[in-house]
């Protein structure tokens, strides 16, 4: 408590100081580039340009989404961390930028807490675990008993994503093997579940959400805590394995040292463009989470994350140069 | 009658007042973007992306439709004008079409391409209409293994696509294999002659490569000696094709139109092959193959069929499953997300204006581009009249921004530079660039595919044979492996006798 | 001996492409290459390397014995300005700005031609900038910064 009061009056502080420096450069004075670490099209690059437009309206400026995909996010991630520290150019991040990433590289091309200023935490996404409705299971116990009979394999969207490593994650607290067969993203994964050439996936909901009301493919357990409001009836694979918790995030980073006025700005904006009703309409279709947090949230939330994942990346045995 | 009533529905839709000027805008603005050097379908849909987000989801989808078969429109221009391809599919089309272009055929390149490709996009649309779930229930039956044998039979075909030495191409298509494994290993995320850099870890971009190989090394070629160079210009005075080049297209255009329809409902990288494998069958079944690179009129036309119709049948995985089968795919499922529309199986259902107002816009979408492009041919002819040396600051300018606006990666325009120097040096050498293009193309995908046959069979390598539509493409291949290489045999036994090859 | 016919233009290419695969070969070395049944990230690149050596030595073994072709000319100038423009573009664009960049770099490529006088390559490459700048950045909207922070004091 007496933290962020602090915090709060260095803030003041801070603003008062920027604002005597520069009284006529309110920020943001041009238009902002939100960098988005991932191809177009992408379930990043979606939620990164709904809130993109509706910020944009709240800062009066423009925000232009630029996609630097490659490498898993990070030369997106490693572009914002080089950028000039000015709040106009700041990075949409993920689960993979600001854990797995950091955690997977051999050779680190930036530091996810040294080199960025947390903004906000905008979302969460679940990712769910799915099957062929071929496959005789109906339940993530029973599932657990085939694959300790039966060789299986799983489909993920490509080595070292959060998918692969919830798959590996269920391995380690079901003591199975199911054998993960990496793809070049989502939509090639899917399409193998569903043409019944691999029985099993692990896929974010949003992706897999039309798949699974049509019946093409069988939901056992979605990977939040708790049940995705989206799908109320799909069981959290944690009923089964207590403890199991993995999901996609995306949250807002400028590079570190970037003014906290231009923090403050910019968490303001997102905020109000995350409770816009229209955005959380967009968001609840998707089956994202809005968490929408404060600068310091984002900064505890990345320490907790990479603290949870490192044994799992560990366990899994993955690394990339 | 379902079809007929949901054909209806679909024409109701697209034919508005609003969706038809956003086709028509989409149609247009894609061919002015995508007829730029350099830039292709996937970076004109990337730049002109944003444009569609403020618009209804029928409206949007429709106008970037449209834009995706402008720019492939555009792009064929591109490459039989300037021998400049901005896509994987359009780099067969320079090969003939460009020489054609040399040879002051150029109005009637263009033609053949618009005339072609507007047949095979009716013929694929009335295809998605009628048989999309059928057909998709096929295209899963698609696994790995299958994946593998189409791409070895693409890759026997390939040879075909030289018209000099084998040796030479099997070489070239070798060496595309070995630059399409550049980046990180899917399996292992180990990096591959990435050199360190991780700019190049995803693998090196396709339009750097075509751009390098195929047009700056032209470029250079035409630098050589400018006091000497050959005028294209002379000769253009006939834009349209004759009756009896109308009646040597059919052929070509049925069976491009056929392969292509068939090919581009695999998402695992069918309609890649639509183009190379079309262009394989004319020249085997031409009574004048030796015409075949150096402007054959079968050559631009199977192939500008072949792709149209790939392009169109790739829709059927993206509306029936929600499956995007190619980046430009990709972009569009992106564009539906935002539209607050969930892709999958569902929209068929839920969606019926859309699906069908889509399924119709397609067709107009073609019908306006082939009225749109048919009077414009007489103004890209023009284009040739400009002096090459004013021409080509332009073109490199317009290719700079084309790499860089796909990925924002600067370490593109760097693998441009080296391509073209590659390019050059490969046409000195009398290699050609076509197989080269294809390798790297296939490189990945046959590879990816292998291993995942082979850790899905548990490491059983008869899963090949024992599969049977993986069984018949194998046996396909072998056949086609008979019907290249036996004339070439034959023709060395001759060629020993009479004199060495030249 | 040197009355022998021989494809020189093939032999070259024989040996670059032996030296190519060489040079993969080499770059494999450090990956797993694991078993036909197993396959690691280098068995792959591997059998390719092999196959090319096999290719590029045919190449050359068939270059004896047969006739040489004339080389031509060399586009030593050409070369000189037209590869030079995209890695300039690439190395300021970021620092420079779009407008700045794409400047030089059409100029640049504008020299690599004899028949274009130097002021007239000058306009050119002025015309070729205000039209992208207009079409791509204004136009299209592209997310390029138009003057970049090497400009900005």
């Amino acid at each position: 408590m007496t933290m962020k009061l602090t915090r709060r009056l260095m803030l003041g502080a801070a603003m008062a100081m920027g604002l005597a420096g520069a009284a006529s450069a309110a920020f943001p004075e041009r238009q902002i580039t939100l960098v988005i670490p991932f191809a177009a099209g992408g379930s990043t690059d979606v939620v990164g340009r709904i809130v993109a437009e509706r910020m944009g309206k709240a800062l009066g400026q423009q925000i232009v989404v630029q996609n630097v995909g490659g490498a898993g996010g990070s030369l997106g991630a490693q572009q914002v961390a080089k950028a000039d520290a000015d709040g106009y150019t700041i990075l949409m991040g993920t689960v993979a930028t600001h854990a797995l990433n950091p955690l997977i590289l051999k050779q680190k091309p930036y530091d996810p807490v040294a080199d960025f200023a947390p903004v906000s935490l905008l979302v969460l996404v679940p990712n769910v675990l799915a099957v062929n409705p071929e496959l005789p299971v109906n339940s993530v116990q029973e599932l657990i008993d085939l694959a300790k009979k039966e060789d299986l394999s799983f489909a993920s969207s490509g080595n070292g994503t959060p998918l692969h490593l919830s798959g590996a994650l269920f391995n380690s607290m079901a003591g199975t093997e199911i054998a993960h067969i990496p793809y070049k993203g989502s939509g090639p994964a899917l399409t193998d579940v569903l043409g019944n050439q691999v029985p099993i996936i692990f896929d974010n909901l949003p992706s897999a959400s039309g798949h699974i009301t049509s019946g093409k493919l069988k939901a056992l357990g979605v990977t939040t805590k708790e049940r995705a409001p989206s799908f109320p009836d799909v069981p959290a694979i944690a009923e089964t394995l207590p403890g199991y918790e993995t999901y996609s995030w995306n949250a807002l980073f400028a590079p570190a040292g970037t003014p906290p006025e231009a923090i403050a700005a910019l968490n303001k904006a997102a905020l109000e463009a995350m409770a816009d009703p229209e955005v959380a309409k967009r968001m609840g279709e998707f089956s994202a989470t809005i968490v929408a947090s404060s600068p310091d949230d984002l900064g505890k939330h990345v320490a907790t994350e990479m603290a949870k994942w490192e044994p799992v990346v560990k366990a899994a045995n993955v690394s990339l140069d | 009658m379902d079809l007929l009533n949901n054909l209806a529905l679909g024409f109701s839709v697209a034919s508005s007042l609003a969706n038809m000027a956003f086709c028509l805008i989409g149609v247009i603005l894609g061919t002015l973007i995508g007829v730029l050097p350099g830039i292709g379908a996937t970076a004109t849909i990337a730049m002109l992306l944003p444009i569609t987000f403020q618009l209804e989801p029928v409206s949007s989808l429709i106008m970037l439709a449209g834009i995706y078969y402008g720019a492939q429109y555009g792009g064929s221009t591109t490459a039989i004008l300037i021998n400049m391809p901005g896509e994987s599919s359009s780099a067969v089309t320079a090969i003939d079409g460009y020489q054609m272009a040399r040879k002051g055929r150029a109005g009637t390149a263009l033609a053949t391409a618009a005339i072609g490709s507007f047949f095979a996009g009716t013929v694929a649309t009335f295809l998605v209409a009628i048989f999309a779930p059928p057909l998709t229930t096929i295209a899963l039956k698609f696994g790995a293994a299958e994946y593998f044998s189409l791409m070895v039979m693409g890759l026997v075909m390939s040879v075909a696509l030289a018209h000099g030495s084998v040796l030479k191409a099997l070489a070239m298509v070798v060496l595309g294999l070995l630059l399409g494994l550049v980046g990180t290993d899917i399996y292992t995320g180990a990096p591959r002659f990435t050199l360190g850099i991780t700019q190049y870890a995803d693998g090196l971009n396709f339009v750097a490569l075509a751009v390098g190989v195929f047009g700056i090394a032209e470029i250079l070629r035409n630098l050589e000696d400018e006091h000497d160079r050959e005028v294209m210009t002379k000769n253009i005075n006939r834009l349209f094709p004759t009756r009896e080049e109308l009646r040597q297209m059919v052929g070509p255009v049925l069976r491009g139109t056929a392969v292509g329809s068939v090919l581009g409902i695999l998402p695992g990288g069918g309609a890649i092959l639509a183009s190379f494998a079309s262009y394989t069958v004319e020249k085997k079944i031409s009574k004048h193959p030796e015409e075949f690179g150096k402007g054959a009129l079968a050559g631009v036309a199977g192939p500008e069929s072949a792709n149209n119709a790939g392009a169109q049948t790739s829709f059927i995985p993206l509306l029936t499953l929600g499956i995007p089968a190619n980046p430009v795919m990709a972009l569009m499922i992106g564009a539906m997300i935002i539209q607050g529309i969930v892709p999958g199986p569902n929209v068929v259902t839920e969606q019926p204006a859309l699906f069908w107002g889509i399924i119709a816009s397609m067709w107009i979408g073609n019908l306006m581009l082939v009225v749109l492009n048919l009077p414009l041919i007489g103004l890209w002819v023009k284009l040739l009249t400009v002096p090459y040396y004013i021409l080509f600051p332009i073109i490199m300018a317009m290719c700079s921004i084309g790499v860089y606006s796909v990925a924002s990666n600067t370490f593109d325009l760097y693998a441009v530079a080296f391509f073209g120097l590659l390019g050059y040096l490969m046409s000195k050498l009398r290699c050609e660039p076509a197989p080269l293009l294809l390798g790297f193309v296939l490189g990945p995908l046959l590879e990816e595919n292998l291993r995942r046959a082979m850790i899905l069979s548990r490491g059983d390598p008869t899963t090949f044979i024992t599969r049977p539509i993986s069984a018949t493409l194998l046996l396909l291949t072998a056949a086609v492996l008979v019907l290249v290489f036996l004339p070439q045999i034959r023709k060395r036994r001759d060629e020993v006798f009479t004199e060495s090859d030249a | 001996m040197s009355a022998k016919p021989k494809d020189r233009t093939d032999i070259a290419t024989g040996l670059l492409l032996m030296a190519a695969a060489v040079f993969f070969g080499w770059q494999t070395m450090g990956l797993e290459i694991g078993t036909s049944l197993r396959m690691g990230p280098g068995y792959f690149p591997m059998v390719l390397s092999g196959l090319l050596f096999l290719l590029g030595l045919l190449v050359f073994l068939k270059a004896f014995g047969r006739e040489d072709e004339p080389f031509g000319k060399v586009a030593w100038r050409g070369m000189a300005f037209i590869l030079p423009a995209p890695v300039f573009f690439g190395l300021t664009v970021r620092g420079l700005g779009f407008v700045p960049a794409l400047f030089l770099a059409a100029l640049i490529a504008a020299q690599a031609s004899t028949r274009l006088k130097p002021l007239h390559g000058l306009v050119l490459a002025v015309i070729v900038t205000i039209a992208s700048t207009l079409i791509f950045s204004y136009g299209l909207g592209l997310p390029f910064r138009r003057f970049g922070p090497w400009l900005q004091f």
